[in-house]
């Protein structure tokens, strides 16, 4: 548990027992002093440690390790030790042109005006499904919306290597064409290999070096 | 005396509500897992929510003696 984590339980559970005190003896709030303290313990600390914990569990839920932790998303975690540098994720994840830990979050999110609030939303129907549905089996499991070059463009529009590729420069319509989302990064023939469960079993899987 | 015994009485639920919610984040702080992310904004936070309006109109709403 990270130490950001452990201080704040710590707050949390110190902001209880001093409530526990103010319920055992309620009769302190009649003193100046035990307003003041009222006023801290019942109001402004439960929503300091509220504050806190929210930011701490939403900073959480965007590693890695918390996507992966649903049984469901396990296959999508190998694929991404696939050692095949045309594998998208793969090659993002092992390359470190995403943030390791922060993998699944970095390109699957929505780099739009609250966007991180609306992958979150998505995230509750995961966990809605997961519990009270039918989760699908791991290969069947699709995006609810078609993938947004946005996403791959926050990263990689103004870069050398995107602007200046050979491929897409060849045709002067085709960087228009991938600015306007009118043509998809992941199109055949183009970054087409993504998450390839279906033949996840018969990939050589890399195997990281710590 | 009766405003004050009032007061009290509602101060002791807004407490109430108030650690069975911290216990409760406290808990799903321990684990990374979507459902206690769940329970945190559910549970906790509309108990934290309910302490902290109980208090606040504990506050309000009870006339001085």
């Amino acid at each position: 548990m990270p130490h950001a984590t452990t201080l704040i339980v710590i707050l949390v559970l110190f902001s209880a027992a001093l409530i526990g005190v103010l319920v055992a003896r309620p009769g302190i709030t009649a003193t100046r002093g035990g307003k003041i303290l009222a006023f801290l313990v019942l109001f402004f600390l439960p929503i300091l440690c509220g504050a806190m914990g929210v930011s701490s569990e939403m900073d959480r839920s965007k590693t890695t390790a918390f996507c992966l932790s649903c049984h469901t998303m396990e296959p999508w975690g190998h694929s991404l030790h696939i050692d095949d540098p045309n594998h998208i994720p793969a090659a993002h994840f092992q390359n470190h042109r995403v943030a390791a830990n922060e993998a699944c979050y970095t390109c699957h999110t929505d780099y739009a005006m609250f966007g991180t609030l609306k992958v979150k939303l998505a995230g509750l129907r995961h966990v809605y499904i997961y519990y009270l549905g039918t989760p699908p089996a791991p290969e069947k499991i699709k995006l609810y919306e078609p993938y947004n070059n946005r996403e791959c463009l926050h990263c990689h529009a103004g870069a050398r290597s995107f602007e200046e590729g050979a491929t897409h420069t060849a045709d002067p319509a085709t960087l228009p064409a991938i600015r306007a989302n009118t043509l998809s990064c992941l199109s055949s023939g183009c970054h087409d290999v993504v998450h390839d469960i279906a033949h996840l079993k018969e990939a050589k899987l890399w195997k990281e070096t710590k | 005396m009766e405003n004050v015994a009032l007061l009290e009485k509602r101060l002791q639920v807004a407490g109430t509500l108030l650690i069975l919610g911290l216990v409760i984040e406290a808990l799903c702080l321990l684990w990374a897992k979507p459902i206690t992310f769940v329970l945190f904004v559910a549970v906790g936070g509309v108990l934290l929510f309910a302490g902290v309006a109980v208090y606040l109109y504990s506050v309000v709403s009870t006339p001085r003696s």
